[in-house]
């Protein structure tokens, strides 16, 4: 496995209308542009193999919008990102299930569009529901489901995806203790195949397990870049 | 239970339009409700095609969020999860055929294709409903009555055949008269639709796709910043 993530100028642009509403490019030619603001600015970085790296900053700091553009989920406005390696995520808080679906319809649903094979992904459903310990919940539609639930539920899909590169944002910290523990050892095991685990969150206690380095965002841009406990202690004393 | 209530729509629409022709309008024709299944049907694939089509991005929001994958696949998946309950609607067409003993005539070899152009019809107006839903969301409902009036700009309550010079051309404009003669030629009147019933709305459905699929591809990079 030889994953790796490179970020150079990397730029993310938000457009306004004049009521503050996001809008795209091209609605933005039909309606009045309000304003424009930079979730990501001329970000660079480089991730190799076998690294375990924590987001950290404050709330708006763009340690989302990053995890969104290695996902793929955000195309740069400027600059580029170039990954390497299957990616599994888990990056917002509903973790990527729709609450009209019931968790098996879900799973489903994740698994093909992760890549697996629509039999494979099938097979895979028992397992599946075994893993995220949600039992009879499982063929109960998602709106039922507490955050935590949700999270297993995205977490797992996105384990049985095989991922090089694994991307966590806070939706990790809905998770109980015991479900924390197996992303974890789920982290742990990527890292020793030559895998990436990305995390952000302010939960720095369950960062520090599986990452060694942090990056700290301040307004879209690094503000500090190197091992986890001299980051969090910069950002520590600048908070 | 919504799925039934989908089904059940159009058999509610040509109770009220028959009661409307047949009472209110006072013109009975030829197997009136059969005429009127013809116009329902194929219109009910265009107006749940594009009444899901607007919310479609919005509403995958979680998924949109969480993973890349193809978000062209969102307006395909809206026409052809319609296109599977739409195969129910038929039943009233065969009811109405057998109250007015009406048989299948060898027309009927014409219905793949009229399903392939009301398809193609559907998918062209779902890229465009899914944009124009996530950039004018609160002009949704606007999106819909504008394509319910396209239902009563067309020879929907009565036939074609019986308007005539300006009006009967003018009515070809609209897509959906190509599509409502070509269901009556195969069900009703059992004879070969012309060409243009079944080139023009192909053609506009095909147009549409030809213009919006690529603002659409463009558009799709920014659909997580939008429904965020």
């Amino acid at each position: 496995m030889s994953a790796t993530i490179e970020a150079q100028g990397l730029g993310i642009r938000f457009l306004f209308d004049r009521e503050r509403r996001v809008i795209t490019p091209i609605l933005g030619k039909l309606r009045r542009r309000g304003s424009e603001a930079w979730g990501l600015h001329e970000l660079n970085v480089e991730i190799r193999g076998g690294e375990g790296i924590a987001l950290i900053g404050r709330s708006g700091s763009g340690k989302t919008t990053l995890l969104r553009a290695i996902a793929g989920v955000l195309v740069p406005d400027v600059g580029s990102v170039t990954v390497h390696g299957r990616v599994g995520s888990l990056l917002s808080v509903d973790a990527g299930v729709m609450s009209v679906l019931t968790g098996r319809e879900n799973a489903l649903l994740r698994a093909v569009l992760v890549g697996l094979p629509r039999a494979e992904a099938r097979a895979a459903l028992e397992e599946i529901r075994e893993r995220t310990g949600l039992g009879a919940y499982f063929d109960r539609p998602v709106s039922s489901y507490s955050l935590g639930m949700r999270a297993r539920l995205g977490f797992v899909v996105a384990e049985r995806a095989d991922p090089e590169i694994l991307l966590l944002d806070e939706v990790h910290e809905a998770l109980d203790h015991d479900f924390r523990r197996i992303v974890a050892e789920c982290a742990h095991t990527i890292l020793q195949s030559g895998g990436i685990v990305v995390a952000a969150g302010h939960d720095h206690e369950m960062l520090k397990r599986f990452c060694a380095r942090a990056l700290w965002l301040d307004r879209g841009s690094v503000r500090a870049d190197g091992p986890f406990d001299e980051v969090r202690s910069a950002y520590l004393e600048a908070a | 239970m919504f799925a039934t209530g989908l089904m059940l729509e159009p058999f509610a629409l040509l109770g009220i339009y028959l009661v409307f022709v047949a009472v209110v309008l006072n013109r009975p024709g030829t197997a009136t409700g059969l005429s009127l299944a013809c116009a329902v049907v194929p219109f009910q694939l265009v107006i749940t095609t594009v009444t899901n089509a607007l919310p479609s991005i919005t509403t995958r929001r979680s998924i949109i969020l969480n993973m890349t994958f193809n978000r062209v696949l969102i307006p395909i998946a809206t026409t052809l999860t319609e296109v599977a309950v739409f195969g129910a609607s038929f039943l009233l067409i065969a009811l109405m055929m057998a109250i007015y003993g009406v048989g299948p005539t060898s027309s009927i070899a014409w219905l793949p294709i009229a399903l392939a152009v009301n398809v193609i019809l559907a998918l062209g107006l779902a890229f465009p409903a899914a944009l124009f839903g996530l950039w004018f969301r609160e002009l949704r409902v606007f999106a819909i009555s504008f394509i319910r009036t396209l239902f009563f700009l067309a020879p929907s309550l009565v036939p074609h055949s019986v308007t005539s010079g300006v009006a009967y051309n003018l009515l070809k404009l609209n897509p959906l008269t190509g599509l409502f003669d070509t269901y009556r030629d195969v069900f009703l009147y059992g004879r070969t639709p012309p060409a243009w019933a079944l080139l023009y709305p192909a053609g506009f459905g095909l147009l549409l796709l030809a213009v919006t699929l690529p603002v659409y591809r463009r558009e799709q990079h920014q659909f997580a910043k939008v429904v965020e």
